[in-house]
């Protein structure tokens, strides 16, 4: 065959340039639905959002937070010593999109669960500087002063349920989820009882430290909180997370 | 080969690139000034004024999509409608719908931009989008390959020039890459979650995020090239055989690199070494097509000493082979380790933004504007304070971003003499301050230099002889 | 039946033939374009379209005349 046939023939250029982007694509993207591999077995350790913690994760990603926080260590001594364990495939599978960044302006946030209070968190969103002098960070001091809007929240589950994550509507899918996650997990992923749960940790937890309200602060510090908490990595021995690298 | 009689301003469909040449400007200056805004945010904290709307996190999305979707975007449109209809020598299929692309694809940048800054975001990065607006761009994008595959098929001339195949490639793949990166499940008009997650999801993401660049700001802007730098230079493109391979070897290589973008992550390794061997092998089809284009000036350089256009062009072919061997050296495992994350990234990007795809532009652009209004340039000195203005602007910006990019690298690696870590994370943001001046001083030199090319444009319109305007008509013998 | 596809799947084979086939395919494209010298001479021919439509033959006979305006604007200028 002539090259020129095929810059005679639009057509056919076409067909050729398809095949050709094709392929690359097709081979890095698709084995990574299949090979089981491709995320850890972590024994029902990761489990999805609950509600408070899924509207706190609306919250980070309207507000863009992706673009100077990333949530992915990676393997390297020094990311171990400033901010603990490599991350896991496993624990970004319910992350619908994925926030693993590209970018640190400020520091990584996969493991920032539990590093600080609540009551920190709340000041350091509400005034940076007030606590880190250095600090580059804007002031979000909206989202103590906004309430936590969760009307759709059993549509947002729903969404979700639909792509895969394991929140439950039907009785057999609770059954399956009590049998994964454990009861007590099981009823904060019960869509039925979405509102309930979201009103009940807000209250119980308190997390932005005004019990009166429910505020955009709650739902965001709850999500922060929960970051790379999920593994207990005291139960594993570090050759088996090597093997899925 | 068919010749018409007529004027190409009459043979050819004129008006819709006149169009999508001026809003391509419009869309640069606010693009740019936004991203001076948000450096100079970095830089000085207190701009972010505590409104929503004004953080970094709500602007950074409106300053890329401006910038690459609203001036790159608009900028392909009016070449690529250009190009199609000169080298086919026939004039542009369906105006109508073309003309729906005009309106589709402004309409679809202001949108979008507006809603990102209300926090209405897919929240992935270069595709932010909601759902409404994707769909919307794909009819955009369906309609604009209509009008480009029809205008090809109606050629009086027998061949496809090789501009014509990188823009199709363009069209294709970034078709392609639109629609799987932003398969999602809606939850109401203005919020939806991606269809994938995690390693699947992220996979996806800069498969997309790699080929926009590689499609959107390097193909369809080699197809540019392809046609402007010969057009400018007066002789032909100094080697069409390199040409048919710089063209099937790039778009082959591009899609496999885009897992470099997630070396050390949660992506199985053997994806990311796949995606860093492709990397480096995408060199040779970069450097060949700049050499490609700088060589069609062999025997004629004193073309650089007489002529700004030419200097535009013939720099940002430089820059081209600059960040396409830069690129390949950060997908290394080892650079990566240091480059990712930090500010060496954002130079890296820049040197391709600014001084590949904007320069390139501009350059095609006074190239353009004289025959689209058929008239001079009003100033050729302003063009070359352009030049200048641009060129210190992208220095100052890449030369910043090194600094604070591979400081912070090695700063958040060094440790002390007890093994312990030598600096907190927030000494290294203190470090970064002056680089993070510099560049945003680098930017406002950048966006001066647009600024003077639009008083240069709008002067050369407003000035031309109004005979012009109906082109056919009989002139006066003024001229 | 289909058993021998299963060959295809093991990373150790697919790799290499992967290689041999895109590696082949590339080094095909360039003994095509560059090993004939008259098929050369042919495709480089084809550079010259961009600037062939330079000025349209005008069927009169003064097209300068008639539109002065079409000469203030010479490509490659």
């Amino acid at each position: 065959m002539r090259h020129e046939q095929i810059e005679t023939n639009s057509g056919l250029m076409l067909l050729l340039i398809l095949v050709v982007i094709s392929i690359g694509g097709l081979v890095e993207i698709v084995p990574l639905f299949y090979i089981n591999e491709t995320v850890e077995d972590v024994k029902g350790e990761v489990r999805p959002y609950t509600p408070l913690e899924l509207r706190g994760r609306d919250i980070y990603v309207r507000e863009g937070c992706y673009l100077c926080h990333s949530q992915q260590i990676r393997p390297f001594r020094d990311e171990w010593l400033r901010y603990g364990h490599y991350s896991l495939a496993a624990e970004s599978q319910y992350d619908h999109p994925f926030q693993w960044g590209s970018k640190r302006t400020g520091p990584d946030l996969a493991r920032v669960g539990g590093k600080y209070s609540n009551q920190w968190q709340v000041q350091h969103l509400n005034a940076p500087r007030s606590v880190v002098p250095q600090s580059i960070m804007p002031n979000y001091p909206w989202l103590l002063q906004t309430d936590l809007d969760y009307s759709d929240i059993v549509g947002r589950m729903r969404a979700l349920r639909w792509t895969g994550v394991p929140y439950s509507v039907t009785q057999a899918e609770y059954d399956r989820n009590v049998k994964t996650f454990g009861k007590a997990t099981a009823d904060l992923l019960d869509i039925n009882q979405a509102q309930d749960n979201l009103l009940k940790q807000a209250r119980d937890r308190d997390f932005d430290g005004n019990p009166s309200r429910i505020t955009e602060m709650d739902a965001l510090v709850a999500y922060l909180q929960v970051l790379g908490t999920m593994v207990d990595f005291t139960k594993y021995d570090e050759g088996y997370f090597a093997r899925f690298r | 080969m068919s010749q018409s009689s007529a004027l190409p301003a009459e043979q050819y469909n004129y008006d819709i690139i006149r169009r999508f040449t001026i809003m391509a400007m419009v869309w640069a200056v606010l693009g740019m000034s936004v991203g001076v805004y948000i450096a100079s945010e970095l830089a000085w904290p207190f701009l972010n004024f505590d409104i929503p709307q004004l953080t970094f996190g709500r602007l950074r999305p409106v300053h890329t999509t401006l910038v690459i979707f609203g001036f790159g975007g608009s900028a392909l449109f009016a070449t690529s409608y250009y190009i199609v209809q000169r080298t086919s020598q026939a004039r542009l299929a369906f105006p109508w719908l073309a003309e729906f692309t005009f309106w589709g694809w402004t309409g679809g940048v202001a949108l979008g931009v507006m809603t990102y800054m209300m926090g209405i975001t897919q929240g992935r990065e270069y595709a932010e989008f909601e759902w409404p607006l994707d769909i919307a761009i794909t009819l955009v994008w369906v309609s604009y390959f209509a009008v480009y595959i029809e205008t090809l098929r109606r050629r009086t001339q027998p061949h496809i020039y090789v501009a014509n195949w990188f823009y199709l490639a363009f069209i294709l793949a970034v078709a392609l890459l639109h629609i799987f990166n932003n398969l999602a499940v809606p939850v109401s008009l203005t919020k939806s979650y991606s269809l994938f997650s995690g390693v699947q999801d992220a996979m996806t993401q800069w498969w997309y995020g790699h080929n926009a660049v590689g499609f959107f700001l390097t193909a369809a802007f080699l197809g540019m090239m392809y046609y402007f730098v010969p057009k400018q230079a007066g002789r032909p493109v100094y080697s069409y055989r390199l040409s048919i391979i710089h063209f099937w070897a790039l778009i082959f290589l591009y899609m496999w690199a885009g897992g470099h973008h997630l070396h050390w992550t949660s992506l199985p390794d053997w994806v990311s070494t796949l995606a860093a061997t492709f990397s480096v092998i995408l060199l040779m089809p970069s450097w060949g097509g700049m050499i490609n284009g700088i060589m069609t000036l062999s025997g004629a350089w004193d073309k650089l000493r007489s002529d700004p256009v030419m200097l535009f062009l013939i720099t940002s072919l430089s820059f081209y082979g600059m960040s396409t061997f830069e690129g390949p050296l950060m997908s290394l495992k080892s650079v990566n380790a240091l480059s990712h994350y930090t500010d060496w990234t954002i130079g890296h990007v820049h040197s391709g933004a600014l001084g590949w795809v904007a320069l390139v532009s501009f350059g095609s652009f006074y190239h353009l504007i004289p025959r689209l209004w058929d008239s001079k340039m009003y100033s050729q000195t302003l063009i070359y304070v352009h030049f200048w203005l641009a060129t210190i602007g992208i220095v100052l910006y890449i030369t910043s971003m090194w600094v604070a990019g591979i400081g912070q690298g090695l700063m958040l690696r060094s440790f002390d003499d007890y093994g312990n870590l030598a600096y907190t994370f927030i000494e290294t943001v203190e470090f970064m301050h002056t680089p993070y001046v510099w560049r945003a001083l680098g930017g406002a030199f950048f966006v001066t230099g647009v600024l003077v090319m639009v008083y240069n444009m709008a002067m050369t319109i407003a000035r031309r002889q109004p005979a012009a305007e109906t082109q056919l008509s009989a002139k006066p013998a003024q001229a | 039946m289909f058993d021998w596809l299963m060959w295809f799947t093991r990373m150790d084979n697919s790799k290499p033939l992967a290689l041999i086939l895109f590696f082949g395919a590339f080094c095909g494209v360039l003994i095509y374009v560059f090993a004939d010298q008259r098929r050369s001479q042919r495709l480089e021919s084809y550079k010259n379209i961009p600037l062939d439509d330079d000025e349209p033959v005008q069927p009169d006979a003064a097209p300068a005349e008639r539109h002065p305006q079409s000469r203030k604007v010479m490509d490659n200028e």
